[in-house]
């Protein structure tokens, strides 16, 4: 194939402020473009769900075989600090869908005051998470400094789980409680950091006008990335707060 | 000439434009209202036992905040009829991981020891403030 074959399909940039975007070669139109680009992100976002699905399988699970170590468990949390925070990330899911509605229409400086928010309740949502696990580290329900440790056969002791007040003490296996509360927090607060820096790279896009009605796919991915967020809290919250 | 390309240009971003949705502010902002709300139900719910419904109620209403995340802040409602089967069949496949791992569960504790202990491992469980030595 010649060189001349090749013709670029360009979307105009609707104003100055704006920079025009060119449709990568391996696309015919900007609708495959995006179509593709969306597809392609579904498919990633489901997996995600089953990602979380194992660890909510595992919580179902254990729910069922030890339901006093859960619900005790689950009095050892703060359910004000879970509220506050499933607020938090409902209003950073509101402030990023507003992001995505101004990138749809051309409004750049909204665009970053959007995301710009969202980031900060990324940073809010990870600070409070921070005190909550200190809190457990405190008292001895996750001692993150033994974390890696492993079992130790000759105690018989989880070396991260001393329970040194003996919260835990009158039902079996505290530990799983709390082996399931940090699995799926940490990997959740791990999405939200990835979220959180996927929203800064695109606010650094929007800032040189790579995103306008014309051309917000980047931006469109990033949303749904950071509502998946919200939407693995929406359980997690009543699941590991509220232990039903 | 100008006028001819300036024409297509145009033309060409309408199209674009005719396959996306653009939510109006005021309904995002309802769907916060309403998931705040919900979250305010969650906590007011689980302070009542309802037994063995509790777990049911719970999911219940995180189902439907999850719903309203995904059909309006997600855009599925709008979105093409592929991209809604390939997501929401992901939560087909979910029901397939909980159902055999909880039919094994129940089967399983009606004709074992298991039963008794409701435990899946078969060890004396022992507090670890009551065990010797440490880290």
């Amino acid at each position: 194939m010649s060189h001349d074959d090749h013709h670029a399909v360009m979307i105009p940039a609707p104003g100055p402020e704006f920079v025009d975007h060119e449709v990568p070669h391996h696309f015919n139109t900007p609708v495959q473009e995006f179509q593709a680009g969306k597809l392609g992100f579904w498919l990633f976002l489901a997996t995600e769900i089953l990602l979380f699905g194992g660890l909510f399988a595992a919580y179902f699970y254990f729910h069922e075989v030890y339901p006093e170590t859960f619900v005790l468990g689950g009095k050892q949390l703060d359910w004000k600090m879970g509220a506050l925070n499933t607020s938090v990330l409902l209003l950073s899911s509101w402030t990023m869908v507003m992001g995505v509605r101004s990138a749809q229409t051309s409004q750049k400086r909204k665009t970053l005051i959007y995301l710009g928010a969202t980031v900060l309740g990324a940073v809010i949502f990870m600070c409070i998470k921070y005190m909550e696990y200190s809190a457990k580290n405190e008292h001895g329900l996750i001692e993150f400094a033994h974390l890696f440790d492993g079992y130790n056969e000759a105690t018989g002791q989880l070396p991260w789980f001393t329970d040194h007040d003996g919260v835990m003490a009158d039902v079996p296996h505290g530990h799983m409680f709390f082996a399931i509360y940090l699995t799926m927090t940490a990997i959740h607060g791990i999405h939200v950091i990835i979220g959180a820096a996927l929203i800064v790279w695109v606010m650094f896009g929007t800032a040189k006008g790579r995103f306008h009605a014309g051309y917000f796919l980047p931006v469109d991915l990033v949303g749904l990335y950071w509502h998946l967020v919200d939407l693995i809290w929406i359980f997690l919250f009543p699941l590991l707060y509220l232990v039903p | 000439m100008s006028d001819a390309h300036d024409t297509h240009a145009h033309g060409h971003g309408e199209l674009d434009m005719g396959h996306h949705h653009v939510g109006s502010t005021a309904m995002f902002v309802s769907v916060l209202m309403a998931l705040l709300f919900l979250t305010f139900i969650t906590v007011a719910v689980a302070q009542f036992d309802f037994g063995a419904a509790n777990m049911l109620i719970a999911m219940g209403i995180a189902a439907m905040k999850a719903s309203l995340v995904i059909a309006f802040f997600m855009h599925v409602k709008w979105d093409t009829a592929i991209n809604k089967i390939v997501f929401l069949s992901s939560f087909l496949f979910l029901s397939l991981l909980f159902i055999f791992t909880l039919a094994d569960l129940f089967t399983r504790r009606l004709d074992n020891e298991m039963h008794i202990t409701k435990s899946p491992v078969d060890k004396q469980w022992v507090h670890p403030s009551t065990l010797q030595g440490g880290h």
